[in-house]
């Protein structure tokens, strides 16, 4: 047996059973790190001794070893969002999901790549290089999220704290056979985490199976004082919820994702899984989200619009290096975003996206007076090559196609594992829920996976 | 500026705005590529939103107040935060001279 195999229930079962030690099970991921990450960089900081507190003993997820994407301020631990701006910055303080977690019991044992500053669908845009997907090392883990991914798929953490503002989470979990989880927007705090477009970040779990995800958001999940975006509604015991009945709920198909331009294989795979599903007793019901053609286009007028002004405060004076160290991509991004929001252009472009966005939210309230949750792929194709897209940012930008909708509106999506290509790369359906009802799409989720199976795990050689 | 387009002297002013120096050829790279996302967006043009009010909170959040007093969660103590800083004092961080 293997502890870094094993999934939070088992392990704490084992520590409450005293059959192990938090020593022994960080030993346990820490020499698998040291074995596999030279191969797939998935972390850019490792942390070789931890700090082990055994007064929370009793807490939910004592002695449990997580990464989280190192866009999260970690006090004393360097923290990068992959971009050599800040390549030497240490935090002086921390997130609010880390000092969550902490008191929750679990142990930090690294942090992730990731596309810098978030700007990204591959996490080649790290300045510190890419990271690769444990399925095929030739293959992108996905992005932004890619490191929390592949550090997953891995097995060199038990679940993973990524960031999702244009499908960041759900990208990287799909291309990497994972778990993950795009919280509604205000349900997890973001103080503390590196902004990237303030109006769409949010902060989520990514695991190995949906029960850990549960697991993990009850612990994230709630107001929070230092973020003023986060509700002050009290969150579900989400993991007390799965298993619950199913039957007579109304899955929404969107026509719009299944038309042209789907992989053949991810279309086929997704209506298998979407079968399962019906076996269970959801009804399927066909939906119109008609604005999606347009969501693309909305969406990188937003998110470049904001991040241009999240990153404008890094001007080398009180922390990181010169603007000079910015990567082509944050430059761009940057530029793009300056545009938009300057004199003479503000309406046509930035307050334009600003409203064809209520439209878009107004497709989701609309679809979900006839639903209860709606399916959709997490990718139209499966993972791709490394550079395959680099030259190319449009291209690149098009990857998120069925993802970015889902922060504009401010909704929750989960992205489950489905299945392979004849290649073993995996595919992936998102389940997309009502605001704050991530209690539906976790228990859908998980039963799926009762009938689908514990996943399988890539062979590294 | 034409909308839908970059040029060389757009991308330029735009990096100067930007607080980014950019070579020559950085200049020309970006001036295609922002043009042809530009086109690409461009197409929320054809979206009617004479009747329409812009979304900034998903959540329908507005005006959310707190009490006047920092708590001890938000202030970072004995000024740790200048310690990153690359030319600190004891208590200040310093900039470039700027008259």
């Amino acid at each position: 047996m293997n502890l870094h195999e094993l999934s939070i229930a088992q392990l704490t079962r084992l520590l409450e059973g005293k059959k192990t030690s938090p020593e022994e099970i960080y030993t346990s991921f820490l020499t698998r790190i040291k074995e596999i990450n030279p191969k797939i960089n998935a972390y850019l900081t490792v942390i070789n001794k931890p700090e082990l507190d055994y007064s929370m003993r009793d807490k939910p997820l004592f002695g449990i070893p997580y990464s989280m994407k190192d866009t999260y301020n970690t006090k004393g631990i360097r923290t990068t969002a992959a971009a050599k701006v800040l390549d030497n910055y240490i935090s002086p303080y921390d997130a609010t999901a880390y000092t969550k977690l902490k008191k929750a019991g679990a142990v930090l044992i690294g942090k992730t790549n990731c596309d810098a500053w978030g700007h990204g669908s591959s996490t080649e845009n790290s300045d510190f290089g890419p990271t690769k997907n444990p399925w095929n090392r030739d293959y992108v883990p996905g992005g932004s999220s890619g490191g929390s991914a592949a550090s997953l798929a891995a097995d060199l953490c038990s679940f993973s704290i990524g960031e999702d503002t244009g499908g960041s989470i759900r990208l990287p979990a799909s291309f990497c056979s994972v778990v993950g989880l795009k919280p509604t927007y205000g349900l997890v705090s973001r103080y503390g985490c590196i902004a990237y477009a303030s109006s769409l970040d949010t902060v989520g779990p990514m695991a190995r199976s949906v029960e850990d995800t549960a697991l993990v958001l009850e612990v994230l999940a709630g107001a929070d004082s230092c973020d003023a975006t986060t509700s002050q509604s009290k969150p579900p015991r989400y993991s007390q919820f799965l298993g619950r009945k199913i039957a007579g709920l109304k899955m929404g198909i969107p026509k719009e994702y299944f038309m042209k331009g789907m992989d053949d294989t991810v279309a086929s795979t997704i209506a298998k899984a979407m079968k399962d599903l019906q076996k269970l007793g959801v009804e399927p019901v066909e939906i119109s989200l008609p604005m999606t053609e347009y969501a693309i286009s909305t969406y990188y007028l937003i998110a470049p619009s904001e991040t241009s002004s999240n990153l404008a405060r890094y001007d080398g004076i009180r922390f990181g290096t010169t603007r000079r160290s910015f990567g082509a991509e944050a430059k761009r991004r940057i530029m793009l975003g300056t545009f938009t929001l300057s004199h003479g252009y503000y309406d046509a472009y930035y307050k334009k996206a600003t409203k064809v966005r209520t439209l878009i939210k107004n497709d989701f309230e609309n679809a979900f007076k006839a639903v209860d949750f709606i399916i959709a792929p997490a990718s139209p194709t499966p993972p791709f090559k490394l550079g395959e897209k680099v030259d190319d940012p449009l291209k690149m930008y098009l990857s998120d196609i069925y993802l970015v909708s889902v922060n504009l509106a401010g909704v929750p999506a989960l992205s489950v594992p489905c299945g392979f290509t004849g290649n073993k790369l995996p595919i992936s359906f998102q389940l997309i829920g009502r605001h704050f009802d991530e209690t539906t799409l976790l228990n859908i989720g998980y039963q799926y996976e009762q009938v689908h199976g514990i996943y399988e795990r890539p062979r590294i050689k | 500026m034409k909308k839908g387009s970059l040029s060389k002297k757009d991308v330029a002013h735009l990096a100067k705005l930007a607080d980014l120096k950019l070579t020559d050829s950085e200049i020309e790279e970006y001036s295609g590529q922002l043009s042809s996302i530009l086109d690409y967006i461009n197409q929320l043009q054809e979206v009617d939103t004479s009747k329409v009010e812009s979304t900034h909170s998903t959540i329908g959040l507005t005006n959310v107040y707190s009490e006047d007093k920092i708590s001890d969660v938000q202030k970072l103590k004995s000024l740790k935060h200048l310690s990153v800083a690359k030319r600190n004092g004891k208590k200040y961080f310093a900039v470039k001279r700027i008259i």
